[in-house]
């Protein structure tokens, strides 16, 4: 039997060109890190891979305006060694730091973390917690989803078969924010997400919660921010207390998500213990650097 | 396919199956054994070259990925001389090397930190091999030895 044949286009119009050929089953590839494992597992999984890894415009990470946008094949190198990530969305650049080891931070992509839709990926919570969109092209057309819309389950997104995400963007977060991505392991690299927390807030001038944001990974299949959470601290002094309260809501709405599984005896306590400390990262780190805003 | 690419400074064309790996292009289709394969999944870092600059695990690259791109293997790394360069000779002074499976990757690894930071402290050593698994040594000797050629390199451009 034939394996599957390999293609390189320069530019994304080739690539969803490769992609939507009739009668062949085709494939992006980006990263590699896990494509090459299925493939090795399956050379049959398709006809062909299409290598978008090499193409310019889905390297790409600028400023457009309030916003960063950020190409889909830009490794986790690329993106937490970016000045304009590290500025604009610490978070972020916090996550991708946390990915795997050097290695695979040099070959991973954040489209790929992405598509993978694990639900330990790093990437996710960060971008959950920006509100990123999600830039999607097909052959018939593109258009945009929300990050945490995009996500349906693991291994299933809501891009279309021979379509490509190519980029993402967010609006850059106001003066005076702060954010932060924790995660747990079990240890310090190439360790999957035992549970990670993205937060992102700031203070209004009289030190009460002006806007926050909470995301979590590896705590439910989807992607979502966790808004009776937030809402609770809105206008209020934050304190040990109110974050507890907060933390409390997290878990609560995660187990209404997942159910009582078997992993729930540490998530919940853990949860609750990595919102606190988020909370008190985003709201409290004296002499923290305060994101350059908008 | 045909697969034209720059192994260690020098142009190479290989014929593979797009399914196979660089690692096994590397060892199997070039005889370059230096680079040795571990888990096979990207967790182990015994693989490790330098792919246009950066670290990556071979066992993870298609081979067709290198087309038109620059490899270096621990084959590429090498003194003026020929024989071990100041990292490899400092792997040997401080007692980093004991069953060397993952030397070959270590080495990489350390160059391709080097590179890019001239002056690591300990922890960003820590963090650099953290791809890379050693079962021997404990790791404070590979730390040691890379601490101590950053110093001597740049001690060394202090004095050129």
């Amino acid at each position: 039997m034939v394996e599957f044949q390999y293609v390189r286009p320069n530019n994304v119009d080739g690539a969803l060109a490769w992609l939507n050929e009739p009668g062949v089953k085709s494939r992006p590839l980006a990263g590699s890190t896990d494509m090459a494992i299925l493939l090795r597992a399956d050379p049959h999984l398709c006809d062909r891979v299409v290598d978008i890894s090499l193409i310019p415009e889905l390297h790409r990470i600028e400023r457009r305006d309030d916003q960063v946008i950020i190409g889909a094949a830009a490794t986790f190198s690329e993106v937490l060694e970016n000045p304009l990530v590290q500025q604009t969305a610490p978070l972020l650049a916090q996550a991708c730091r946390q990915v795997g080891a050097v290695q695979i931070r040099n070959m991973g992509t954040l489209g790929g973390n992405v598509c993978n839709a694990a639900a330990c990926a790093d990437s996710l919570p960060a971008l959950v917690c920006l509100d990123a969109l999600a830039h999607v092209r097909a052959a018939d057309g593109e258009r945009d989803w929300s990050v945490s819309e995009l996500i349906l389950s693991p291994n299933h997104t809501l891009v279309p078969p021979g379509g490509l995400l190519v980029s993402f963007r967010y609006r850059i977060p106001l003066p005076g924010s702060r954010s932060v991505f924790l995660k747990l392991g079990r240890r310090n690299a190439l360790a999957i997400s035992r549970l990670t927390v993205a937060a992102l807030g700031r203070l209004d001038e009289q030190g009460r919660v002006a806007e926050v944001r909470i995301a979590a990974g590896a705590a439910s299949p989807r992607f979502n921010r966790f808004k009776a959470a937030e809402d609770s601290l809105i206008g209020r002094l934050p304190t040990a207390e109110l974050y507890q309260d907060a933390a409390h809501r997290v878990a609560e709405e995660m187990i209404h998500i997942t159910g009582r599984r078997w992993s729930t005896e540490f998530k919940e306590p853990a949860l609750e213990a990595l919102v606190c400390r988020a909370l008190a990262l985003v709201f409290e780190t004296p002499g923290s650097e305060l994101q350059e805003g908008a | 396919m045909k697969i034209d690419f720059t192994l260690n400074g020098a142009s190479v064309s290989v014929e593979a199956p797009a399914s196979t790996s660089l690692l096994n292009v590397l060892r199997d289709n070039l005889g370059l054994t230096g680079t040795k394969q571990g888990c096979g999944i990207g967790e182990c870092g015994a693989c490790s070259v330098l792919l246009d600059g950066r670290l990556v695990n071979s066992c993870l690259v298609l081979a067709p990925q290198v087309g038109g791109r620059e490899v270096v293997t621990i084959e590429g790394v090498r003194g003026l001389e020929g024989g071990a360069n100041d990292l490899q000779q400092a792997f040997i002074d401080c007692g980093a090397v004991q069953c060397g499976y993952c030397t070959p990757g270590m080495v990489l690894a350390g160059e391709a930190l080097l590179a890019s930071n001239p002056q690591p402290s300990r922890q960003q050593i820590r963090e650099a091999i953290a791809g890379n698994l050693c079962r021997c040594t404990g790791y404070q000797q590979i730390v040691d030895a890379i601490e101590a050629t950053a110093r001597r390199r740049r001690a060394k451009v202090g004095h050129d």
